[in-house]
């Protein structure tokens, strides 16, 4: 591993750049944004793809934007209002709600051996919620516009309006924390407090997203206390998944390459454990969901019975859910590296299918349409649609890439517990 | 200040959508963009299968569920109890239209739903409009949600709000027989052929709906969503307002 100095202060940040900007020049600075650093790093193989990825895809979404309009899209007042676009961003701010809780397993409730992932939890929980804010801006039709007309509006009747306050509460305390945690404060009362109120803020939020849905009686497949339930457990899944997937991107896929304490720690009990119980949890709310679905007779429910009939379904329960679960309840396979990364894949491919078939399969009976709408929607995403995925998966894994080079991401408070026993033996 | 009801008598609408033709040109609506609209749909199974129809404008519910959802408050309920959209606050988010029971709300940059050239393509604004049709009606009031919409809103039924809003103070029924009130009642309820449609204050005991509704066991669709129309529908013997969505799926 390549030993660097993490820049401390803001300061030392532009200061790093202007030097290496001044010593190389702009087309040597250039050649080092490409590649990320001087020395190849795990995070330089996958930054300039996720660049390239982010770059098109957002020039091709400006592109449709500027010249055609949202009229790109495939959705339709006829049927389905919100496409793959409003799936994606439920995607990425659930990851990053989950993050966020897989981070407070640390910080918050006390679980010492997750502190590694803590600070890699924060980071990533506040990227992948630019992530999602990014394509939702995209996707709405004056972004602009609500950046006044939400707060003057203060329409507190409106979930969506709580969500953008939980939202933006959150963020900014994922920034605060992840300031402390930079400046190495793990343990101060701001410390402390700053978690908790950031755990409280991100339970609050993930529920007036899942709010959003479940207030809509008049879209049964959505409607009901359930929903906020399900997306705040099914958004810690998310964050168990993502943190595994990302904490071996970030050492080339092996474990040998990381810190010891981090070692301990993917090839340990607990987090296999932790993992298979939130695929257990978020298994059996997704069955739930469908009996109950699937048995009922009430009207708007139908949707359910088309959705069982799509592969996508069928590849998210059985491939994306079902097979992880025992993959990481097995003792020979949940303590290994491949397995682990395979579920965790798995798991974040499932929970894509997952926001899409919740969220389109929620409108897929029509409202009063009359003679133009006969059956369920017909909906396939349209390539600016697709192309915002792009931008969101994309931007995601860039600043990643970007902060893994910047930040000591894997650091942690020091070790009290298992330093006093050596340090009683050396001496 | 009145609140401004509508009652369609099923038993008198043949269907003929007048109504809905009248709604475009009155408010200059995009082909496919049927803030009114009458809703075809089959009952029954082969051989007794039986063609209805269902006029449907914007039901102005009592407690719109719309207005809640809307994180600007765009969308807000008038002193008169009409439900109308500010265009200059919309966001374009399109919860509103998640929202609405009876799928009422458009959004205006869509593919067309109606086959052909894109009529906003081939009659394409120079400012800030959505577009310009070859005709339009000479009103505009963003604020209320009248006349061409500009790009990225959402837009709806105002019970032409540019016509009831400068009725006589005090008139209780906007009947389009009286040649003083004819241009002050929405056009759908003008150009009714069968004279199904009656527009009048729902808060007024004496007023022509209110007797309509109490006589003829006025009914709101969709009530148990506890929107509570200011839309009712008089069923009589023939008529029949669907309990569910007008088209049963077929899964």
């Amino acid at each position: 591993m390549e030993h660097r100095t993490e820049p401390k202060t803001f300061g030392e940040v532009f200061t790093l750049f202007a030097t290496l900007w001044r010593e190389n020049g702009p087309l040597g600075f250039a050649r080092l944004a490409i590649t990320l650093g001087k020395t190849p790093t795990a995070a330089s193989r996958w930054w300039l793809g996720s660049v390239m990825l982010a770059a098109l895809s957002l020039l091709f979404v400006l592109y449709q934007l500027v010249f055609v309009g949202h009229s790109s899209f495939n959705t339709s007042s006829d049927g389905v209002n919100w496409g793959l676009a409003i799936s994606t961003y439920v995607y990425f701010a659930l990851i990053s709600s989950g993050l966020t809780m897989i981070a407070a397993l640390g910080t918050v409730f006390g679980f010492k051996q997750f502190l590694p992932i803590a600070k890699r939890c924060i980071f990533l929980a506040i990227i992948t919620l630019v992530a999602g804010f990014t394509v939702l801006a995209l996707e709405l039709g004056h972004p602009f516009r609500m950046l006044w007309a939400v707060p003057t509006g203060l329409q507190t009747m409106s979930p969506m309006f709580w969500m953008g306050v939980f939202y933006t509460i959150d963020l900014v305390l994922l920034i605060i924390k992840f300031y402390l945690m930079w400046q190495e404060d793990w343990d101060s009362p701001l410390s402390h407090a700053v978690g908790i109120a950031g755990f409280l803020a991100v339970i609050l939020a993930s529920g007036m997203l899942g709010l959003v849905f479940g207030s809509m009686v008049m879209r049964p497949m959505w409607y009901g206390p359930f929903t906020s339930i399900y997306f705040m457990l099914s958004a810690a899944l998310c964050g168990a998944a993502a943190i595994v997937v990302t904490t071996y991107m970030a050492y080339g896929f092996d474990r040998n390459a990381m810190p010891e304490r981090l070692r301990v720690l993917a090839s340990g009990h607990e987090l296999p454990m932790v993992f298979a119980t939130l695929i257990g949890i978020t298994l059996v709310m997704f069955v739930t969901r469908f009996w109950v679905g699937l048995w009922s007779n009430l009207d708007g429910l139908d949707g359910f019975r088309a959705l069982v009939k799509t592969p996508l379904f069928h590849i998210e329960l059985w491939l994306g859910l079902v097979l992880p679960f025992f993959m990481m309840l097995m003792p020979k396979l949940q303590k290994r590296m491949k397995p682990q990364m395979v579920a965790a894949f798995l798991v974040l491919g499932a929970m894509f299918i997952n926001r899409y078939e919740f969220i389109v399969g929620g409108q897929l009976v029509p409202m009063f349409k009359g003679v133009w709408t006969h059956s369920l929607e017909a909906y396939v995403p349209s390539a600016t649609e697709f192309a915002l995925v792009g931008v969101g998966f994309g931007l995601a894994l860039a600043l990643y890439a970007f902060g893994e080079k910047l930040f000591h991401l894997s650091d942690a408070p020091p070790d009290t517990e298992t330093a006093e026993p050596q340090r009683l033996a050396t001496a | 200040m009145a609140k401004w009801g509508m009652v369609i008598d099923l038993e008198k609408c043949t269907g003929c959508q007048a109504c809905t033709v009248a709604c475009g040109m009155e408010n200059s609506r995009l082909p496919g963009e049927h803030w009114q609209d009458v809703i075809f749909f089959q009952e029954g199974e082969f051989p007794n299968t039986e063609l209805k129809w269902f006029p449907r404008p914007c039901m102005h519910c009592e407690n719109p569920s719309c207005v809640a959802v809307c994180p600007t408050k765009a969308t807000y309920k008038n002193e008169s109890g009409q439900v109308l959209i500010d265009w200059e606050r919309c966001i374009g988010c399109k919860y509103c239209m998640i929202a609405c029971p009876y799928g009422v709300r458009f959004y205006t940059e869509e593919k067309p739903s109606y086959g052909g050239p894109n009529i906003k393509d081939v009659f394409p604004s120079d400012d800030a409009h959505s577009w310009n049709p070859p005709w339009k009606a000479p009103q505009e009031d963003w604020k209320h949600g009248v006349g061409v919409q500009p790009h990225d809103v959402v837009s709806k039924c105002t019970f032409c709000h540019h016509r009831i809003s400068t009725a006589p103070a005090g008139t209780v029924d906007l009947d389009p027989s009286d040649p003083a009130l004819r241009e002050h009642t929405p056009a759908c309820v003008v150009t009714c052929a069968p004279g199904a449609r009656f527009f009048g204050d729902l808060s007024n005991p004496n007023s022509e709906v209110n007797k309509q509704i109490a006589n003829k066991n006025g009914v709101r669709l969709l009530d148990h969503l506890g929107n509570k129309p200011q839309v009712y529908y008089l069923t009589g013997v023939g008529g029949s307002v669907p309990a569910e969505r007008a088209i049963k799926p077929k899964v």
